[in-house]
């Protein structure tokens, strides 16, 4: 483990392990739209514009109820990918970890089919005459569920890397090794969805002020604008917030690992990536700061945001497999890793990911132009 | 490959009962999926061409149950089918995903491409012309088809690996003998339920008179002709079996025979009054024939995959895995070193267990058992072995492949049978403590001469039927062990 992550490993694993990042990469960002989005939701219920901005006139509120089905559809279509990969690198540390979490584990799936349909009942016209507390348990409920499955998330990759606790969990069905280190990761994955949602979400809003502006003279819609932006600088703030509080759990986290992790993190293989994620942290902050200060939103701070925030999740993924790597056998994963590479087909998959791919951007460009010109 | 993994105990249910409740609910949702892009297809085209008044209305309303169910609980279960084959057989899984990664990331491009096709015409079908609307649903049907496409060519290659057992080519193992019959079986199987789905739909649609109904519910009756080819595909389907998972299915296997049957009889019904009651005489269905005859389709998939799941018996992948994750080739292995000898985990209520020897006994079944069968639930073994004496035991496990043609051979010492023999009499005896802790080395030398004689290979194909063995006719005596009920 000489050079930087992926490299230095046998080219299969070094192969293996990217694909594998890059996949979930793909999915931690719809994810994050997803739970932190319901965070927001649940807090705007709650607390509707911080008293500013009248709960009927919450332009994010309705952009997230209206999309966060297809971006959970999309997430659980994302994170399909990464599950395979997983399954072939760490398959017995996947599926013991799945095994000794048992029931506990399963229950995930019913969690999130209640989560999705819950969705669409906050999406559904009927609840805006709801009371507040039956529309406050029902965006708690949504929240609570996608904690849920963060939570049994982590405790499944943290059994994972312990084996020396398998057969003691599996007896007493004590999962948790260590509680502070579950909490620690969990809160700092969290906190940093709501930095992606802060970028995702400020497209949409960027997309909607653009609709709006134009119709200024017609009256009212001012106020419109004038909501949007105010909601681009809450969601600045969250963002700031979030990505403090995830800064501060990782270094929590940190104190956690063992010394020999710590080693390979700060090493030739983790450092120029713990040194992205930081400097990806502190431009995010500083652009959003500056954003703060301006009267509309920038879609060229927007997009070079958007590109920082991919490099710093591709970072801590890289990271996060550099802690798994650091406790794993690598011989053994260099040797399944080139058995599988044997197998073939990947040939296939680059010609049918390119094909649909194409299909994917015609399907989007076609519906965007009908869409415009009416 | 040779992980050993944790066993999970279900309680009274088998583990295979719980695979089975999630894959036929997921195999039902998703043949919808597939059949259902088809079926809109055909009817958005109906209305753009104006052969159908109310086609597009139908189109409107059965895209929103198109993805409030299969959109959500086919692709959750889709997920959770995954976690529960690992649950159940993590060997199994490891192997399918392991052999064929690549086809199933090439199936996870079409679900990206299925997402966004559906999403884009369920969000904007009302703002895009005829045209567009029907693009789109051709590319979501072709996508939901094309994942129905590569999960094939995996789940025939676990029964029907043909070629693919002596060159270990990824084209072999797709294209399999199983693969087409099956594709067009199951094509067929998507169309029909999209089909009844469209049935019961139609009458839930609020503000449609009856003629418009009844037109409706005859054009989506047109989706269920094909079910006409149904019988000769299914032959074709059956002889691409091996012969013995075909001899379980037609009598060998009374249980797989009547889940057979139970598919034969509800695809026959329905087929039947399609043809006849839609197709000559024109009938009109209202909602409650039309759930009944889902409900009949939903008997049928449950039959059918039933079959498809108990016809690899023994095996989980045709001569690669049984059902226990044990591979053919480890099992001479097993025989010398022990099932449990590596075994990290610890039995769960070890303290409740009498003795060591009951205790290695229950991991051997925990081993070599717990997949498909529960201690006292379902497919119980202690109700299994009810009427054995514990010689006759014995024997029968040491020569499991040869008692019950459709088991695996033992994979263990002869230490370890007669530590599961102990601990299964031990439950026979209603559990009583304190139980003795003697092993008569007669006792394991004869079990070994069985096990010697039973060999390590599976049963010959033609052994497609239990046979009980009287261990007198076949051994001398042997001692009794302190404890048993001799």
């Amino acid at each position: 483990m000489g050079r930087i992550f992926p490299f230095g490993f046998e080219s299969h694993l070094s192969f293996y392990l990217a694909v594998y990042v890059l996949t979930l990469v793909m999915h931690v960002f719809l994810m994050s739209y997803v739970l932190a989005g319901s965070l927001w939701l649940a807090w705007a219920t709650l607390f509707p514009g911080g008293g500013l901005i009248p709960r009927a006139k919450q332009p994010l509120a309705a952009i997230l109820r209206d999309w966060m089905p297809f971006a959970l559809s999309g997430a659980i279509t994302a994170g399909v990918a990464p599950l395979l990969f997983v399954q072939i690198l760490y398959r017995h540390q996947f599926y013991t970890a799945n095994l000794i979490l048992g029931w506990r584990w399963m229950v995930v799936i019913p969690v999130l089919v209640t989560a999705f349909y819950l969705l669409y009942v906050v999406k559904s016209r009927t609840v805006s005459h709801w009371s507040v507390p039956a529309r406050l348990g029902l965006s708690v409920s949504i929240a609570s569920c996608f904690l849920f499955v963060a939570f049994c998330w982590t405790a499944n990759h943290l059994l994972g890397l312990n084996p020396t606790t398998w057969p003691e969990a599996y007896r007493s069905g004590n999962t948790v090794r260590s509680s502070v280190a579950l909490m620690l990761r969990l809160v700092m994955w969290v906190a940093g969805t709501f930095p992606a949602l802060s970028i995702l979400a400020s497209w949409q809003l960027r997309g909607a002020e653009t609709c709006a502006v134009p119709s200024t003279t017609a009256g009212g819609e001012s106020d419109r604008t004038t909501l949007i932006r105010l909601e681009h600088r809450r969601l600045g703030t969250v963002s700031i917030a979030g990505l403090t509080l995830a800064f501060a759990c990782a270094t929590g986290y940190w104190t956690t690992l063992e010394p020999s992790v710590q080693t390979q993190l700060v090493g030739s293989i983790g450092l120029p990536w713990l040194l992205m994620v930081v400097a990806s942290g502190l431009f995010q902050v500083i652009v959003w700061l500056l954003q703060l200060q301006r009267p509309c939103i920038c879609s060229r701070w927007l997009s070079a945001i958007t590109i920082v925030m991919v490099m710093m999740l591709i970072g801590t993924a890289s990271l996060r497999e550099i802690v798994r790597l650091s406790q794993a056998d690598l011989d053994q994963l260099a040797a399944s890793t080139r058995a599988a590479a044997a197998v073939g087909g990947f040939e296939l998959f680059i010609v049918f990911t390119m094909l649909n791919a194409v299909l994917i951007f015609w399907c989007i460009r076609m519906v965007r132009s009908a869409v415009h010109r009416r | 490959m040779h992980e050993i993994y944790p066993v999970n105990d279900y309680g009274p249910l088998m583990p295979g009962l719980v695979m089975a409740a999630v894959a036929i609910v997921h195999v039902f949702l998703a043949q919808f999926a597939v059949g259902g892009g088809i079926l809109l297809c055909y009817f958005q085209w109906l209305a753009m061409t104006s052969r159908s008044e109310s086609a597009r209305i139908f189109v409107h309303g059965y895209f929103k149950v198109l993805v409030l169910i299969s959109f959500v609980l086919g692709a959750l279960t889709g997920v959770g089918i995954w976690f529960t084959s690992i649950q159940i057989s993590a060997p199994t899984i490891g192997l399918m995903v392991f052999n064929f990664h690549w086809i199933w990331a090439t199936e996870w491009t079409f679900f990206c491409l299925e997402v966004v096709a559906g999403y884009c015409f369920y969000r904007y079908h009302t703002q895009l012309s005829d045209r567009t609307c029907l693009t789109l649903l051709i590319l979501y049907a072709f996508a939901a088809w094309m994942s129905l496409f590569w999960i094939n060519g995996i789940l025939s290659w676990q029964l029907t690996p043909g070629n693919w057992l002596t060159t270990h080519a990824i084209a072999d193992g797709f294209f399999n003998p199983g693969f087409w019959p099956s594709l067009l079986f199951r094509t067929i199987v998507c169309m029909t339920l999209a089909s009844l789905i469209g049935c019961v739909v139609v009458n839930i649609i609020p503000h449609l008179s009856r003629e418009q109904r009844s037109e409706l519910i005859h054009k989506s009756a047109h989706l269920m002709l094909p079910m006409l080819a149904m019988p000769l595909l299914g032959f074709w389907f059956l002889f691409s079996m091996p012969a013995d998972s075909r001899g379980w299915v037609l009598g060998g296997s009374p249980a797989m025979m009547l889940f057979f049957m139970i598919s034969v009889g509800a695809s026959l019904a329905i087929g039947g009054y399609a043809f006849v009651g839609l197709w000559l005489q024109r009938l009109y269905v209202n909602g409650a024939t039309a759930s009944l005859l889902l409900l009949l389709a939903f008997g049928a998939t449950a039959g059918g995959e039933f079959v498809r799941e108990g016809s690899r018996k023994p095996y989980t992948i045709r001569q690669v895995l049984y059902s226990n994750g044990i591979r053919p080739e480890e099992v001479a292995e097993l025989r010398v070193r022990g099932c449990v000898s590596k075994d990290p985990f610890p039995i769960i209520h070890e303290k409740q267990l009498p003795n060591e020897t009951v205790a290695v006994g229950a991991r051997v079944f925990r081993r070599q058992c717990a997949v498909c069968h529960t201690m006292e639930g379902s497919n119980a073994v202690a109700h299994l072995t009810a009427s054995w004496d514990t010689n006759q035991m014995r024997m029968n496990i040491a020569k499991l492949q040869h008692t019950k043609p459709f088991m695996p051979p033992f994979a263990g010492t002869a230490r370890e049978l007669e530590s599961l023999v102990q601990y299964i009499h031990w439950v026979h005896m209603k559990r009583q403590h304190p139980w003795p802790d003697k092993t008569d080395s007669k006792v394991i030398q004869q079990i070994q001469v069985w096990l010697d004689e039973a060999g390590t290979e599976p049963a010959d194909a033609s052994e497609n039927q239990f046979v009980a063995l009287d261990p007198s006719s076949v051994t001398p005596a042997i001692p009794a062990v302190e404890g048993s009920e001799e």
